[in-house]
């Protein structure tokens, strides 16, 4: 349930104060401390598990298993590592300086940002709510979580779990639609984390931008595949078909849209048609293995797509409108300005666009916005270097699709139109965190200053300038 | 000289080009302009030095020192470590999924926009543009107009040095800069101040470009009773002494113990003396301010002030001079405390506490640096823990500055974004993660695939049970 419109600037300039007042009390501070908030997290993910599965079931379609797998899994997994790991992260860096510099005890301290607003979409709500909520727990900040209008029931529970784990004057849930949103963005955060897509961040980033608020964009658009044709068309379109069911294809990271040699199209599309077979013997229709669209919206968005096509679809998949589900659905022969290269597909449609070389592929997805990723199924390491080279897109991954999101260590980003900002273990740790340096400067360096103050003699100029004239290498070209 | 409103976009799609090109990509390239940039801070040092004498009326000594010295040492330390900075990096990873061969590639962002001050021009202009080159980045330089002759000697000495297909130097003022935040750039790096701030990240969001965002504020300067006055009052002095005090991390303004505060008048005074025998009004050694506009903020927020000026600047509006002044008793609400002064003008404010001194800071913008002078360890721990602000600096001024190795940055009102050396890289930088999944993972991965086996969903939803550390508090 929304908070009433009527006592929404108050109420929300009052939540955020709150928190603010919290971060400053010191509380959050302490590494135990933060510590036990992140295992608080774990505990709900794994204790509420039922509820929050129920919810996504009921908002989304989605099947027990990928909310196990791929959110609450990953959030308990995450917590109880990033609670392990953040000594290490928060640690005071001492770095290596000239001789002459050491005395000073240079130090660079990890200062938390603050009071945080994060706001997450609807189609992994458990994960891209709470893996940045991790970072700002363990960078000590406070917390706003905005989830998605678009999960109601998620939200809603959120809304009644999160307390039950978390002090509300630290982590808040705050839920409603755009008139609220508008109201969190009025104020002052000290860092805005958003999930979505390029049209809202481009609002929140004008409201960021009139408090000089940082801000972590991740977002996504079309994430291309190239196949290499001396790649095993077979295993790749196993590899990618698996990538596009998850979410029923509602994720930043689906494969999008595929790019193969023009001779290799059909044996490509036979290969996706035994995979589907084999993924969904009865079809993906009526499967609790696959989800649903989430929003009538958004169906009716998709299958206009399809229904303007002038590629020609060789796996129909079936539609029920009601329920809201739409089958996977391949489209070969799709050329440049079809429907289903207009935008960001977020659904189980695949297209397939022939192209004739390798540089063709690449240029066109060049002639294209920076994707969330690039796909790239080849064993050769000349065209992985070179697409390694001549493209931009926030990760590459070769040979296979989705996985990457599993390997903790590896920085998620966007870049261009799919946003900015680092996020997963650490990396989101130093998103919500400031390095604060710091120099200490003993009294015994004085005589070793002594130069720097006026009136300056010849000698004290002539060693305050010395790197003007320091020698500068040859260059070697 | 204004670069014509028109050809702006014109420029920027020439250096998209040339970064589409991959020009910028081998080191040795990168290497090369890093050491043309260290020879034009070298060779043109002397034009360098006439055009700030001109326009600012700069001390030969002080753009020697703290401009020209430190992007000549910078540029030829960044061409020497950048090998190390642009490996791939190739991260820990559980044995399981070492065949994945995850990898961290560092990509430049692109083609970029440098927007930099009047107070530091060289310094602010290329310390940025060298993490923009050792990065791969293609770049335009906006310096400011409110310097003329340098800005102008900019746009001749830069293309003798530097690619003019992949670093580009754009003069003009409101309009031509208006036209360039109208474009879509990869990264924006500005420096300056809030209210300007404010207009290039709007501008920045309509295309989603990151920002780093160098700014100002008031850093504060806190003394504890119990350290040497006659040492601190040398150290501010020093610090505020830089550029005539136009300097963002200038010490603003300073909280002392009331019982201390004529004593550290007193070394104010003392010092004054030594660093400028015949005062500052015609030394060659002390700077001039920038403008007619803001020569007279300074005097007209020094007119207003209800404080005791017990060092008394002597002025000379023709030339924009102004000497050190000094003011006591100051107290919230002064002329004095209103905005960041950047200028010669050091308030003193007397506290009864330290608490009282935080409570202080704390009702106020983080500053880009907090200083504070004390050998009480709990005292400096105290302020690390209760204060926010970009740097936090023990018992001297400025000096920090000169610790290549540490980030610079503000936080809050004093911006975001990191710089100097690998950090100036990095923010030119993007963390590009790879992974490259073998064939033979295939038989591992099995169990990802529907319909899944119960033996399959019991594998994938393990880490739900994953056992939960209790929580030691």
């Amino acid at each position: 349930m929304a908070t009433p419109i009527s006592t929404i600037p108050k109420s929300v300039a009052k939540i955020r104060d709150a928190l603010r007042a919290t971060f400053r009390s010191g509380i959050t501070r302490p590494i135990a401390w933060r510590q036990h908030q992140l295992y608080q997290l774990a505990r709900m993910a794994h204790n509420e598990r039922e509820l929050i599965c129920d919810a996504l079931k009921k908002d989304l379609g989605k099947p027990k298993t990928e909310v196990l797998m791929a959110e609450v899994g990953c959030i308990i997994e995450r917590s109880v590592k990033s609670a392990e790991q953040l000594p290490e992260w928060a640690k005071t860096e001492y770095p290596d300086v000239a001789d002459w510099q050491k005395p000073w005890k240079p130090m660079i301290y990890k200062a938390p940002r603050g009071t945080a607003l994060i706001i997450s979409p609807w189609n992994y709500p458990m994960v891209l709510t709470f893996q940045p909520l991790i970072g700002a727990i363990a960078a000590g900040c406070t917390a706003v979580l905005k989830p998605s209008e678009l999960v109601p029931t998620f939200s809603q529970l959120l809304e009644e779990i999160v307390p039950k784990y978390f002090d509300p004057n630290m982590y808040r849930v705050v839920n409603g639609a755009v008139p609220e949103t508008s109201k969190l963005l009025e104020l002052q955060w000290d860092h805005i984390f958003y999930t979505g897509n390029g049209r809202v961040a481009r609002i929140i980033a004008s409201a960021a931008a009139k408090h000089l608020t940082p801000l972590t964009l991740e977002l996504g658009g079309k994430s291309p595949v190239i196949i290499d044709s001396a790649y095993d068309i077979d295993l790749a379109a196993k590899r990618i078909l698996w990538g596009k069911c998850n979410n029923a294809g509602q994720i930043c990271v689906a494969p999008d849209y595929v790019l193969v040699q023009r001779d290799k199209q059909d044996e490509l599309v036979k290969a996706f048609r035994k995979h589907y077979n084999a993924f969904f013997p009865k079809g993906a229709l009526d499967s609790p293995l696959f989800g649903s669209i989430v929003s009538d919206v958004h169906h009716k968005r998709l299958t206009s797509l399809l229904s303007r096509t002038k590629g020609e679809v060789v796996l129909q998949g079936r539609a029920d409108v009601t329920r809201r589900r739409l089958e996977p659905t391949i489209v070969k022969d799709v050329a440049d300005g079809d429907s289903l290269l207009e935008e960001e597909l977020f659904g189980p449609i695949l297209p397939i666009v022939p192209v004739d070389s390798l540089n063709e592929a690449v240029d066109f997805v060049n002639a294209r916005s920076h994707p969330l990723v690039l796909y790239a199924f080849s064993d050769k390491e000349s065209v992985k270097q070179q697409l390694v080279s001549e493209t931009q897109s926030g990760g590459i991954a070769f040979n296979d699709t989705f996985q990457h999101l599993a390997v903790n260590e590896l920085p998620f980003a966007g870049v261009g139109e799919s946003g900015y900002g680092n996020q997963v273990m650490k990396y989101t740790y130093d998103t919500f965190t400031q390095l604060r340096s710091s120099i200490d400067m003993p009294k015994e360096a004085e005589p070793y200053l002594a130069i720097r103050y006026p009136p300056h003699s010849e000698e004290a100029v002539k060693a305050l300038t010395a790197t003007v004239y320091m020698p500068i290498p040859p260059s070697r070209l």
